[in-house]
């Protein structure tokens, strides 16, 4: 296959090599099928993959998964590893929503049991989970209290009485990144994010309810807490306002130290610094506390839901079950131990629109999953499916721990706008037997599964490619959008 | 992508952040009740907007202050902003999307025929 002036060489049913050349430090690696590449190959996102390739530091390949489409200076769905010496730290890599992820929580009831007050059910959660442009939550945070959020994630709802222990197990990195320095985040972030905790925000996140449809590995699926016919949570929001500043401050500051040290990209929007420059370092302690921001804020979020369901339902905690499965991001850049050329190095793993997959084993993994792999969270579109996967050691080998994010954009937003003129975004969804609430019809219909590629499609590529195995498929029976 | 024509660079930025307060809120229901300046630098025309787009987004995201008018005008590397308008109030104007920072990408300021052309990307 070509792109533009580029041969890419297929390597497997599942994954296409671009070669190393113009100024690339790395070749780039792509997961994908065959009818998927076709696709891709129409995208900017394989300039892009080739772009991120001439940043320092990069090790092995620069990668794109399956779901990869064009975002701002990586693709969203790349992953790129900098060498934690002499390699380099990108917000771009990262992405404007820091830590933008996705959690699980599991109930004792199922969807049958849930259904003749479904539709009560998703108009409280749609009151009591704030959702939308502008919304504000119903946390009042002062400034000494935003700091400590910034600084201990997760770990402050539970101060607060907002999380329990099992929460906290359950969350990538116990929901505390370290190094996270408050001093580091601008002023007009911490304002843009004072108000907003525990709120969903618009665009792509949501919170549903989603049955188990189908396991496939028994095993996984027991350790995770997942049966068929269960109703479980979804929700998936990021750092809100804060984090978008923390990106857009620390682009102007790495741009100026681009030009100080006479580092050229194909770019802007790879603005980078060294790792271990004072520009790095104070992006690093700045992404940490927006990426803690973002674990409290899917933590208070998972809060709300879950007290809307005992109170609509009238049950107690242990007869609703509604517990955490796990907690992911996918926005991130993290210090990770990783093989290369033989030895083990210390690498920074961006991952923009990409999960950290850890197989079974792994220290990072709560205890009662790793025999099994890490819990991996792949919404899909409102219509159609999502996915629970578990890590797998080929990750380790070929992708920095690396998986998929989620079905991944095909159509523009506009696109999907006028493809729904006329139309009732909360009409056809009904007709597929989802009830949807939202924020903004506007938004709804930018959000049209035909929106995205197909996520079965998306997750057979990274199962086939042993970069994640498949665990469950849900789908959606009632959302929330922003 | 949001493409601009001005017949000089003030006008042409004065159009452009009308059209990033059009994105956010339709500018009919926006009051002229009061006034914000601001001010910015750059060595180069398109830091110059880059910087501005930047300053006046953060009017609404931080003050959410909604601008209904815009006079710019430049005096070497100094870029002076004067909007008019009036404080977000939620029981008469509707937010029509999230913009979480307007972006470097592709932004261009370039003469064109018979003036001044821009394009700016928001990510949303």
């Amino acid at each position: 296959m070509r792109f533009q002036e580029v041969e890419i060489r297929k390597l497997s049913e599942t994954t296409w090599e671009i070669p190393q050349g113009n100024g690339m430090r790395v070749p780039g690696l792509i997961f994908a099928s065959e009818k998927m590449m076709e696709d891709i190959l129409r995208d900017e996102a394989v300039r892009q993959v080739m772009n991120v390739a001439h940043l320092p530091g990069i090790l092995k390949y620069s990668i794109g998964m399956p779901d990869i489409h064009w975002g701002y200076g990586f693709p969203i769905g790349g992953v790129a590893a900098m060498d934690a010496r002499e390699g380099v730290v990108s917000p771009g890599g990262v992405g404007y929503d820091i830590n933008c992820g996705v959690r699980l929580l599991r109930s004792e009831l199922t969807v049958d049991a849930l259904r003749p007050k479904l539709r009560e059910l998703v108009s409280a959660l749609h009151r009591e989970v704030p959702s939308g442009v502008g919304s504000t939550g119903f946390i009042r945070l002062t400034a000494q209290d935003e700091e400590k959020v910034l600084v201990e994630g997760s770990r402050w709802a539970a101060s607060r009485g907002l999380a329990s222990a099992e929460d906290i197990a359950c969350t990538e990195s116990g929901g505390k990144l370290p190094g996270a320095d408050p001093d580091a985040v601008s002023a007009v972030a911490k304002k843009r994010g004072r108000d907003q905790l525990g709120t969903l925000g618009s665009g792509n996140h949501f919170l549903e309810i989603d049955e188990v449809v189908e396991v496939f590995d028994e095993e996984a699926a027991r350790a995770f807490g997942l049966f068929p016919g269960q109703a479980t949570v979804l929700i998936h929001s990021g750092s809100r306002g804060l984090g978008y500043q923390v990106c857009d401050d620390y682009l102007v500051t790495m741009a100026d130290y681009m030009r100080r040290n006479a580092i050229h990209l194909p770019d802007r929007q790879l603005a980078c610094a060294h790792i271990r420059s004072p520009e790095g370092k104070r992006y690093l302690s700045a992404l940490a506390a927006a990426a803690n921001y973002a674990f409290a804020n899917r933590q208070i979020l998972a809060h709300q839901a879950r007290e809307t369901f005992l109170r609509f339902l009238g049950m107690g905690p242990n007869d609703l079950g509604m517990r955490l499965v796990y907690d992911c991001g996918h926005n991130n850049a993290k210090f990770e131990e990783h093989e290369v050329d033989g030895e083990k190095r210390s690498v920074l793993v961006h991952r923009k629109g990409a999960t950290r997959c850890f197989p079974a084993g792994n220290a990072e993994i709560p205890e009662s999953y790793r025999h099994v792999g890490q819990p991996v969270l792949i919404p899909g579109d409102m219509g159609n499916a999502s996915y629970v996967l578990a890590g797998s050691p080929e990750a380790m080998r070929s992708s920095f721990g690396s998986t998929c994010h989620g079905a991944g954009r095909r159509m523009s937003r506009t696109k999907a706008r006028g493809s729904m003129r006329g139309k009732s975004v909360i009409q056809e969804m009904e007709k597929r037997g989802v009830i949807v609430v939202c924020a903004s019809h506007k938004t709804l219909a930018e959000e049209i599964p035909e929106a995205y590629k197909d996520v079965s499609e998306v997750v057979g590529v990274v199962h086939d490619a042993g970069i994640a195995k498949r665990v469950a498929r849900l789908r959606p029976v009632a959302v929330v959008k922003g | 992508m949001i493409e601009v024509r001005g017949e000089d660079l003030p006008q042409l930025f004065s159009s452009c952040i009308l059209a990033l307060f059009s994105l956010l809120v339709d500018r009919r229901t926006v009051r002229e009740a009061e006034a914000r300046s601001a001010e910015v630098t750059g060595d180069t025309v398109e830091e110059q907007f880059f910087s501005l787009l930047r300053e006046v987004f953060l009017l609404f995201a931080v003050h959410k202050f909604l601008a209904r008018t815009a006079h710019v005008r430049i005096e070497g590397k100094r870029v002076m902003l004067t909007v008019t308008g009036e404080p977000l109030d939620s029981s008469r104007h509707t937010v029509l999307r999230e913009i979480k920072a307007v972006t470097a990408h592709a932004m261009v300021v370039e003469r064109s025929l018979g003036g001044y052309l821009a394009r700016f990307v928001v990510d949303v």
